[in-house]
């Protein structure tokens, strides 16, 4: 208690620095993502549909219909003054589908009719277009094992009530998932930075030679002390990580509700251990204050560099690439981008996701080894 | 009376240079033991290898009859220890730097509270309680450092040079405070190399030099070491050298010399020398003024022991 106590004295002390290092970096991170902005602003509105059926309204087609309802505006048959083509040209209507004469029936015997279909081709389209696919295909697949009509129906809606919504939202927000990936590979440098500074801080009182004499001779067990330090140093990093996220549902917005927005968030939680305890380790390392500076940017800036978190790893050269394989900040970013080129998350496709993470936590584990290891040799004061 | 501690054959090498040489003894429940050497005789190193903060070649030390090890946590929780370089926080107040090494040993908060209080008091710096190290000067920082190494009430208390560089007022603050906290019951062992301060508090002593002990026991022991009894000065005009022939003659008379004005006599023995001195002076009508005597130093000892000054600043 005692320790953590100190430990937020020594911070409080230490806040003006602190407060500004943070504002700098904030300043940096908002303005890496905003600058990543595409010009192109969607808005995340449902497209505009207009529906000419010229079957009955039942069965297959009514749940069709009633499918497209859910996830657009469906629009109803303009005046007769306007042609369909001007609905389109006037963006009154984005998509306009043509379901045939027997349609169902067809469907159902295999027959496979076609849905015709006209589109003003922009964005909003392109999603119509895929609900629609989306929907024909499902039922194509489901009713080459499924023969009968309700039982098909049921197959289809249950298949397509768990993925579209994830798709909808995904391709709604291609600008927003741009903006949520550049801050997150930003915030791997403010995550870095943030922990390194301030631990390796706070840590060099802690851990000055006089004091640590102090310490040692003290009863209190080293094992509870090391303990305590941690656990200090961690609610710091999670408070830290914890404004991080906030400021990005600020900046970006709902989407960061979104599974991917979740993802995003679950990775930089883990590199964010992966900070603290390379903090720890470093400040364990480390004696001299002065030094801190130093070392914030070597491994700060050098690993966000090496590992793109400003310039996209793309653009890197190869023998660059090769070396961050060895950092942590590589497989973070990484998985910020293999996040953004996910469609639909589930198990499988998460699956390399899943395996950086995994890296992340092996990073952590030894990060935690190497710290036990140095501080079990720094008790002996003989060879200082 | 029970030994608080005892150490047997303790030797530390740094590399090639022994620092501590077999060194053997106990310090007695309840005294101040004065460790008492010159600059690098290895006074730090002992210390550090009874705390286990040091690893040591050879030897045995038992504090509270156990053998002490770096996870001796109950023998540790009963000790205090104000090293010779200030460990303190910069960023804490001088009552959060307290409490702090207070609470490395004392959970209770109004436990702890109360015992800042009494560390406070006891080095007398009430009036700074809400001040930075920062601010502090050289003297109260020491007094800082040792209200940080005593405030959870230890039986047992290891200072190293606690007055090194410490002004006046707060050196004899410092050797109060060590006096109290022997009187409260504690144990103490302090090092120095200003015999002084050993022969004003300690009550046994251990002169330690180039990593071995040369000389132990009380102060009277120690001195009934050195061959002289007694030195004394006096300031006289012009004294014919057929007196100076017949003070060499006087009883227990070991050593005379003569300079400016100032005659020096050093007695082998010393029961009434000045009052002899003095019937002498009066017979031969000799003028005289300033006679004193002192009784031998720590210093000569030392002297006598090794050929070299204890100080060498
Ligand atoms: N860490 C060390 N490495 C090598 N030699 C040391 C070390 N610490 C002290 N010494 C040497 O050991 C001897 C004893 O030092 P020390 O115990 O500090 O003496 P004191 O405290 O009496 O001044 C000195 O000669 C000193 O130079
Ligand atoms: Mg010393």
């Amino acid at each position: 208690m005692i320790i953590f106590k100190t430990f937020l004295k020594i911070l409080l002390k230490n806040k003006f620095i602190i407060i500004t290092y943070t504002a700098i970096l904030i300043f940096f991170g908002c303005f890496n993502t905003q600058t990543n902005d595409n010009t192109t602003n969607f808005s995340a509105t449902k497209p505009d549909i207009l529906i000419i059926n010229k079957d009955e309204n039942k069965g297959l087609t009514k749940d069709l219909i009633t499918y497209l309802n859910k996830n657009s505006n469906i629009k109803k048959i303009p005046d007769k003054k306007y042609s369909l083509d001007d609905a389109l040209f006037y963006r009154d209507v984005n998509y306009i589908i043509y379901i045939p004469k027997d349609f169902r029936e067809d469907f159902l015997a295999n027959k496979n009719p076609q849905i015709k279909i006209k589109s003003t081709k922009d964005y909003q389209a392109s999603l119509a277009e895929m609900m629609l696919k989306r929907y024909l295909k499902t039922a194509t697949i489901y009713h080459s094992e499924i023969p009968n009509e309700k039982d098909l129906l049921e197959s289809i809606n249950s298949t397509l009530k768990v993925s579209t919504q994830i798709q909808m939202t995904t391709k709604l927000n291609t600008n927003s998932l741009n903006k949520m990936i550049s801050y997150y590979n930003f915030a791997n440098y403010s995550i870095l930075a943030g922990c390194v500074y301030v631990i390796c801080l706070i840590l060099s009182s802690f851990k000055e030679k006089s004091i640590r004499k102090r310490t040692i001779i003290s009863s209190l067990k080293s094992s509870t002390y090391n303990l305590n330090l941690l656990l200090s140093n961690s609610l710091f990093a999670l408070i830290l990580w914890i404004f991080y996220v906030i400021l990005s549902i600020i900046l970006v917005g709902n989407a960061m509700f979104t599974p991917h927005g979740i993802l995003l968030i679950i990775n930089s939680f883990i590199f964010t251990l992966c900070a603290l305890t390379l903090a720890f380790f470093i400040g364990t390392l480390l004696s001299n204050k002065n030094a801190i500076n130093g070392i914030v940017n070597v491994i700060a800036l050098g690993s966000s560099f090496l590992c793109g978190s400003f310039v996209p790893i793309e653009y890197l050269p190869k023998s660059v690439t090769q070396i961050a394989h060895i950092l942590p900040s590589y497989y973070y970013i990484k998985n910020n981008e293999l996040i953004k080129k996910i469609e639909i998350i589930n198990l499988k496709t998460i699956n390399e996701v899943l395996i950086n993470g995994i890296i992340l936590i092996i990073f952590i584990l030894i990060f935690i080894l190497l710290t036990n290891i140095i501080s079990k040799k720094r008790r002996d004061f003989s060879y200082q | 009376m029970e030994n608080t501690i005892e150490v047997k054959n303790l030797t530390k090498k740094y590399k090639n240079l022994t620092a501590i040489n077999d060194l053997s003894f106990s310090v007695k429940k309840g005294e101040i033991l004065g460790l008492l050497g010159p600059n690098g005789s290895g006074k730090s190193t002992t210390i550090n290898c009874l705390l286990s903060l040091l690893s040591y070649d050879q030897g045995s030390i038992k504090i509270f009859n156990e053998e002490m090890t770096p996870d001796s946590y109950e023998i540790k929780r009963k000790i205090g220890v104000v090293f010779q370089e200030v460990a303190i926080f910069e960023e804490l107040t001088v009552k959060d730097n307290i409490d702090y090494f207070c609470g490395l040993y004392i959970k209770d908060k109004n436990t702890r509270k109360k015992y800042i209080e009494d560390a406070i008091k006891l080095v007398g710096l009430e009036k700074f309680k809400k001040f930075y190290p920062k601010q502090l000067s050289g003297g109260l920082l020491r007094r800082l450092n040792i209200a940080c190494g005593i405030a959870h009430k230890p039986k047992l208390i290891f200072l190293d040079e606690p007055t090194v560089a410490v002004d006046p007022q707060s050196r004899n603050n410092i050797l109060d405070g060590i006096q109290k906290l022997r009187n409260q019951g504690a144990t103490i062992i302090y090092t120095t190399h200003y015999m002084e301060e050993v022969e004003l508090i300690c009550d046994r002593i251990i002169i330690l030099d180039k990593g071995k002990i040369i000389a132990s026991g009380t102060l009277d022991e120690l001195k009934s070491l050195a061959t002289i009894e007694e030195k004394v000065s006096v300031e006289v005009q012009d004294l014919e050298e057929k007196y100076l022939e017949e003070i060499k003659k006087l009883k227990y008379v070991d050593l005379v010399t003569y300079q400016n004005n100032n005659l020096q006599i050093t007695y082998k023995k010393g029961q009434n020398n000045i009052s002899h001195l003095i019937d002498f002076f009066n017979k031969n009508k000799i003028a005289y003024n300033k006679i004193f005597s002192e009784r031998p130093t720590l210093n000569d000892v030392f002297l006598e022991l090794t050929g070299r000054e204890l100080r060498n600043e």
